[in-house]
């Protein structure tokens, strides 16, 4: 007698994980090794955002970090950092999922856009501040570019493909209320 | 049900909310660790790498050479066209053989009149490639050979013709091998006939810079690149590749390893040069005690030779 919502919520869960994998498996596959003229985008930072926007409830921070430490380790960055910042970002962007649950979809673009500036900002001060060596910003600035004209294609994936969608309207205004 | 769920929210609220902050003070902490104590976390990492990558291996492998079939598929659309030119440069190899083996043979003279011995020091261990590195920032690969094959940290790495990297980071079974275009990757070399010697800098690049040459007007393209063996990092006389003139007018260098498809690679076993430790050699004071001394270090020579 298992409670169907909370089966969808573990099924959504175990979803982003094993997205995760597969990601991080493409990613670690030695298709080419010349090194890339344009950087592909960070689709695990664009799932993140894009479902922490729509149910919450079906990205626990605890998902988040282990995803993200995980490949923090695997991608050779320094180990922590990025997860931290990328926790602190998905937080930021959860506590405003309701409110933003009404604004039209632009609006939700330019939110994550800045939140992702701010969060490369913040993880190229924190690497300058300790002295550790960084990559070129022409190369970072790319695949920011890339990542957020990645965004409404993540978001339209998610809708059309995986059915995420956010709780209905009724739903979200009695959350609210 | 909806202010049921709110309610737990509430609830939950502050606890959730100390678990945020106890969850990024953990994250911060690790990365400060490993910004302190590098050499540790880089180990774990070597070690987690390690136990991951090769479960993958099954998965990893048979995709790889799926994506290479499609492309080699896709070069026989075009074959006509490809039979033609290997035809011709069948052709000019013909003519360069032929140089080859007389250049061979004076060689072998040369060698034999001089009495010279090549170092027989100089042999290799053959891996796969498993993984690159999963970022566009770094430049690297993960082999299935590893401190039970013997790698140490440090030694070159070569395709079927030219120097790729070195080993950085062994674990039980997997190596990395931090490639030359790797932003972090700085070797000597030497630029071949003019002797000028310089600093390959990779710079997240196909072709890396050269970097203080001493005098770039006797550098032309085209030059061959080897590696210089300076500082003990490389045995000498690698060959890296060709120096070109890339379009901001800097002297770079096409690779000789084929950086598109690195699929087998050998990692070289060299031993350090042999450093002359104690002065008193020279002027023996003490004949006897100095005697006994040579067969016990004689014997660890050559188990290092072997090993």
């Amino acid at each position: 007698m298992i409670d169907p919502v909370t089966t969808r919520r573990w099924s959504y869960r175990a979803l982003f994980v094993a997205l995760a994998a597969a990601l991080l498996f493409v990613r670690l596959l030695p298709l080419s090794t010349l090194p890339a003229q344009i950087p592909g985008p960070d689709l695990m930072l664009c799932i993140t955002f894009a479902w922490v926007l729509r149910r919450p409830d079906f990205v626990p921070a605890l998902a988040i970090v282990a995803v993200f430490l995980i490949e923090d380790m695997l991608a050779m960055r320094p180990p922590g950092l990025w997860a931290m910042v990328v926790l602190l970002g998905s937080e930021f962007l959860r506590d405003r999922a309701s409110a933003m649950r009404g604004l039209p979809f632009l609006a939700e673009w330019a939110t994550v856009t800045a939140v992702m500036a701010l969060m490369l900002l913040a993880n190229r001060t924190i690497l300058a501040l300790v002295v550790v060596p960084q990559t070129g910003l022409g190369l970072t600035l790319l695949q920011f570019v890339t990542t957020v004209l990645a965004y409404p294609l993540v978001v339209a994936a998610s809708h059309l493909a995986l059915g995420l969608r956010a709780p209905s309207e009724i739903d979200g205004m009695g959350s609210r209320a | 049900m909806a202010r049921d769920r709110n309610a737990d929210i509430d609830f939950a609220g502050p606890v959730r909310r100390i678990l945020i902050v106890v969850l990024a003070l953990a994250l911060s902490a690790t990365f400060l660790l490993w910004r302190i104590d590098s050499p540790r976390v880089e180990r774990f990492r070597a070690a987690l790498v390690d136990k991951v990558v090769p479960n993958m291996d099954w998965a990893l492998l048979p995709v790889t050479k799926a994506v290479g079939m499609v492309e080699g598929f896709r070069s026989y659309a075009r074959i006509y066209e490809q039979n033609t030119e290997l035809k011709r440069e069948l052709q000019q190899m013909k003519a360069w053989k032929e140089a080859a083996v007389q250049l061979e043979q004076q060689n072998a003279k040369l060698l034999a009149q001089n009495q010279v011995r090549l170092d027989p020091q100089l042999t290799s261990v053959s891996g796969v490639v498993l993984a690159d590195s999963g970022s566009p920032f770094r430049q690297s690969v993960l082999l299935n050979v590893g401190s039970r094959d013997g790698i140490v940290d440090g030694w070159a790495t070569m395709d079927g013709l030219g120097l790729v990297g070195r080993i950085s980071g062994v674990g039980a079974s997997t190596s990395r091998v931090i490639l030359l275009t790797d932003s972090t990757s700085r070797i000597p070399v030497t630029v071949q006939p003019s002797g000028q010697k310089a600093l390959l800098a990779g710079d997240n690049s196909a072709a890396p810079p050269l970097e203080f040459l001493e005098n770039p007007e006797q550098v032309r393209p085209g030059d061959r690149v080897v590696s210089s063996g300076d500082g003990g990092v490389f045995p000498a006389g690698l060959l890296v590749g060709q120096v070109a003139q890339g379009v901001d007018r800097r002297m770079r260098v096409r690779m000789a390893a084929d950086y598109e498809r690195l699929d087998f690679l050998r990692v070289l076993r060299s031993h350090p040069a042999e450093r002359i430790t104690d002065a008193g050699v020279l002027i023996p004071p003490e004949v006897p005690p100095a005697l006994p001394v040579e067969p016990e270090v004689a014997p660890e020579t050559e188990t290092e030779a072997g090993g």
